[in-house]
């Protein structure tokens, strides 16, 4: 089985599930949570059932393309369901015997991992779901997101999709991976891995991204103003990125980070705040 | 009858099963006392996925007598016998005929009553209603929600199975109503499964893959791991620790032996069972206390007929030796002295500065610590080692597996060639890491260790870093402990408030608190972790307290002087002589200091008390000092009799002014050479004992 094969598969399953099947979002994220489809839809009362590949990106994770398990950039299947259904441990289990992998024969755990994301403000109870000792999955139970109390409780799935593939063709080299099949993960990742692996330790310009910090954070105040809320969390998710490419620059002391972090962690709870109404009336 | 309960629930963390097991199995102790419920067994089992009680209860409550008091006796009943207006009132609002009345005694005389047995309710029906409230009161390190409730607990229940004399116990928790049934092993048989009894379940899950009980299963893996071990004639890198996780963490434990290239030996022995067992959660496999290319692991899993989980495991476990061996020798390449610049930009503490700063402060402490501890020949090597004690903080290695610093930093010390006393003192200066664990093998590393505790501790609390019930931000009290445990382990002499004198000197100005405030709250946060440690180590509270009392400047001799008491509190000496103290203390009270004038005894019996003292205190106080305890308090108690004829002839509160404040001044000389002893205020003779230790939780 591809990844595409598998990507496929699992937006079956998840379709199968009642999950509406959304597309990758269109800015830098860490983390498929991160994006809109997760961030929004689990603040308010609403169920919700999405099911969608999202590219993330972490430039300190980079290798020049010569590390056989790390890249700046990786793909996760992201599953939020809302709320969590009382089964949704053994569907979850079933989705991984729907690609093929008879479970009688290894070692699945579900082993203690409380997630947390700092710069969104949000936290979650689960585990990290290991296959033969490969983690192949997050499992959260998110708890908070934006600094709100999360009410119903959304459950989380993400999938390393990379991971779970090398689980499959049994490769201990993600570059080895076939995306399709006559296709490999090299082919289609290794040059973008080694360039920005380049950008983010040694190009990235230090001056112009703190700066560029700078403008995104006041965008982002000024469209709150004015309850523009998606666009301003798109601003976030910019701030976002640019920390990361500037811890990557090891730019970044240790005071600063937390004083960042806390820059973007409050334009998101005011955004979270006003999404849900709960705006305290200033 | 027999009780079983289950919760049955998603993958709980080991630390909450162990939690909750404790919790439920108290909680419903307590709650059956209560209700007048007999408990003849009652133990608890635990897996991630369940929380299993077991027991044998009476199965009803014990009747109950219930008193209604009426009218006085007196009232009740004419002189004749003939029943009074209050009787029949009485009786009428009780639905009873006078006669039924009896005679009921109380403390203000006879009254007339009436008895009322109560029948105990069926112990079912108290379950019914308590088994709720308990689950719902179990507290778990962190709670979750899940669904649409706001119920919290410590992962989502699936299922609850309650029985009471195979019947069962039908009560409701948030959705759920206990039933007779429960599930096998997650993968092999998630399907239901009727039980009728205890060794019914145990018996029927089994057969479904999974052992209930933790003991059976802990023995289960030793057993397998012994058989892969013994062809290898080779030994587990032991991991206590990780034993005791993966026996909670797996139902049906299967060991599996993996292997991995040779070419990863070359790494230190620390660095390659980390990174087996951070993540993956395997064991390192050594002999002659080298690792060999093996590891062993725990499935969850009854068989590996196709090999499949251990070449999974080994295909995972190439990455990390591979990424380990990627920092180890990156890290290398970069000698720790040339390293140790980057020190500043790493903040130990906002307000406290950076780990250069910290490594300054160190570097101080240690060598004022070596003079004190007269060791001058190590002082320049240890002062060394603190220079590069905290560098490994920038190496790859401890950025990635946080749990090897101090190690790592060894490691790389002795790689670089710095002496084995530099690079085991780096090694071993976050030991103890608890009262459990060892103190610092070398002198070197037991200096570092204090220094780097001190440093932290005065530190913290010089800038208002609160230590309260359940947060430690700075693991404070670990520190506290850590110090302490060296001194006792290692019977180290010194001062420890001059060390506080000097820390504080050290840190100068950064600290906001004063000097008088900062040194008062080392010191009673200290008296509390060495109250902590002696009651750990089974000493009587009292008796810490009065130890604790007189003075814990010499940290080693606060120990000696608890077990000098520990060792006398059996002897016919010490009641008597505590209450003799207390009764020279309760005089002295409130009185300002005199001085003995001896020309101004003027009976014989002070006299003769105040030569016996003088003898006494000569022959104690060098006792004292080497801090021998036991034997100065032996000769303190002879000092018994002179003191009884005193108190026997002699009027303390004499009229004359002279007379009385000499007669003060004897005794609080007598109380001031005690207080060096013990403070014996703080211990309880027989019958104040019960009052006081009820005060003292």
């Amino acid at each position: 089985m591809s990844i595409q094969d598998l990507i496929m598969n699992l937006q079956k399953y998840w379709t199968g599930q009642g999950c509406y099947l959304a597309q990758p979002y269109d800015l830098e994220v860490g983390a498929g949570t991160m994006t809109p489809d997760t961030f929004f839809r689990v603040l308010d009362k609403r169920p919700w059932k999405v099911a969608y590949v999202q590219p993330a990106r972490r430039p300190t994770d980079g290798r020049y393309g010569e590390n056989p398990h790390r890249v700046q950039k990786h793909f996760q299947f992201q599953v939020i369901i809302k709320p969590s259904p009382a089964d949704i441990q053994q569907i979850y289990i079933e989705s991984l015997s729907s690609l093929g992998i008879r479970l009688e024969d290894h070692d699945l755990r579900f082993d203690e991992d409380d997630w947390e994301s700092p710069t969104i403000g949000a936290w979650g109870v689960g585990w990290q779901v290991l296959l033969d000792g490969l983690e192949i999955t997050q499992f959260t139970y998110f708890q908070q997101a934006g600094g709100i109390e999360l009410m119903p409780v959304p459950v989380e799935i993400t999938y390393g999709l990379e991971r779970l593939e090398m689980f499959l063709e049994k490769r201990d080299n993600i570059y080895d991976l076939n995306w399709s099949s006559d296709t490999t993960y090299a082919d289609l990742r290794m040059r973008e891995e080694r360039e920005f692996s380049e950008y983010n330790f040694s190009q990235a310009n230090i001056a112009k991204l703190r700066k560029t910090f700078a403008m995104y954070e006041e965008e982002a105040k000024n469209l709150i103003q004015k309850s523009l809320l998606l666009p301003a969390y798109d601003m976030c998710l910019k701030c976002s990125h640019v920390f990361n490419l500037l811890d990557s620059r090891r730019a970044i002391s240790v005071t600063e980070r937390v004083k960042m972090i806390g820059q973007i962690r409050t334009l998101v709870n005011q955004i979270a705040l006003k999404y849900t109404g709960r705006e305290a009336s200033s | 009858m027999d009780f079983l309960l289950e919760i049955n629930t998603e993958e709980m963390p080991p630390a909450h099963v162990k939690a909750g097991q404790a919790q439920i199995e108290e909680k419903l102790r307590i709650e059956l006392t209560s209700a007048k419920i007999g408990i003849k067994d009652l133990k608890t089992y635990g897996t991630c996925r369940r929380l299993i009680v077991v027991g044998d209860f009476v199965p009803a409550q014990e009747d109950r007598e219930e008193v209604v008091v009426g009218p006085p006796k007196a009232v009740a009943f004419a002189p004749d016998g003939t029943a009074t207006a209050a009787a029949r009132g009485f009786a009428k609002a009780q639905g009873v005929e006078v006669g039924e009345l009896q005679v009921v005694k109380t403390e203000r005389g006879e009254y007339m009553g009436r008895r009322k047995i109560e029948k105990g309710k069926p112990t079912s029906e108290i379950l019914l209603k308590i088994l709720p409230q308990i689950i719902s009161s179990l507290s778990f390190p962190k709670m979750m929600r899940w669904g649409e409730s706001p119920f919290r607990f410590s992962r989502p229940i699936k299922n609850l199975l309650c029985l009471f004399g195979e019947k069962v116990v039908p009560f409701s928790l948030e959705g759920f109503v206990a039933g007779d049934s429960t599930t096998g092993h997650k993968i092999y048989s998630p399907q239901r499964l009727i039980v009728k009894s205890f060794s019914d379940y145990k018996e029927a899950l089994k057969k479904n893959r999974v052992a209930v009980d933790e003991a059976e299963r802990k023995k289960m893996i030793l057993a397998q791991m012994d058989e892969k071990l013994e062809p290898l004639k080779a030994k587990l890198y032991p991991d206590e620790e990780l034993l005791e996780k993966l026996t909670y963490v797996v139902e049906c434990p299967y060991v599996f032996l993996g292997s991995f290239s040779k070419d990863y030996l070359s790494l230190p022995l620390e660095l390659l069972s980390t990174a087996m067992r951070e993540g993956q959660k395997l064991f390192s496999v050594v002999k002659d206390k080298k690792q060999l290319p093996y590891f062993l692991g725990v499935a969850d899993a009854c068989k590996d007929s196709k090999s499949l989980i251990k070449k999974g495991n080994e295909r995972v476990l190439k990455a990390r030796l591979e990424d380990a061996k990627f920092f180890w020798e990156q890290d290398l390449k970069i000698p720790l002295k040339k390293r140790s610049l980057g020190l500043k930009q790493v903040i130990f503490q906002e307000k406290l500065g950076s780990y250069e700063d910290k490594t300054l402060r160190l570097k101080k402490i240690v060598s004022y610590l070596c003079d004190k501890l007269e060791a001058p020949k190590i002082k320049q090597e240890v002062i060394q080692a603190a220079e590069l004690a905290k560098v490994d903080l920038l190496t790859e290695m401890v950025r990635e597996f946080p749990s090897l610093q101090g190690k790592g930093g060894g490691l790389y010390a002795k790689q670089e060639g710095y002496s084995s006393l530099v690079s085991l003192a780096i090694y071993e200066q976050y030991k103890p890491m608890s009262l459990e664990d060892e103190s610092p093998s070398s002198l070197a590393g037991a200096i570092i260790s204090m220094a780097d505790k001190i440093d932290s501790i005065v530190g913290a609390v010089g800038v208002g870093i609160q230590v309260t019930g359940s947060s430690d931000p700075f693991g404070l009290r670990r520190n506290a402990q850590g110090i302490c445990k060296i001194i006792l382990d290692r019977k180290l002499h010194f001062s420890f408030y001059r060390l506080l004198d000097k820390v504080l000197l050290i840190y100068g100005q950064k600290l906001e608190r004063t000097v008088e405030e900062i040194k008062s709250l080392c010191q009673d946060f200290f008296v509390n972790r060495l109250r902590y440690i002696f009651e750990k180590r089974g000493y009587r509270y009292d008796l810490i307290n009065a130890a604790l009392g007189a003075s814990i400047d010499n940290i080693y001799y606060s120990f000696l002087r608890v077990k000098a008491l520990d060792g006398l509190k059996a002897s016919p000496h010490f009641e008597p002589f505590i209450l003799m103290a207390k009764r020279v203390n309760n005089i002295i009270r409130e009185q300002p200091p005199f001085k003995i004038n001896p020309d101004l005894f003027l009976e014989k019996q002070e006299r003769e008390l105040h030569s016996t003292f003088s003898i006494i205190k000569e022959n104690v106080e060098p006792m004292i000092s080497k801090g021998d305890f036991s034997q100065a308090q032996n000769i303190i108690f002879k000092i018994q009799p002179s003191l009884n004829s005193f108190f026997d002839r002699v009027l303390v509160m004499a009229e004359e002014k002279k007379l009385r404040q000499n007669r003060f001044a004897l005794l609080q000389a007598i109380s001031r050479l005690l207080l060096q002893m013990a403070d014996y205020s703080q211990i309880v003779v027989e019958g104040e004992r019960e009052v006081k230790a009820q005060g003292s939780k």
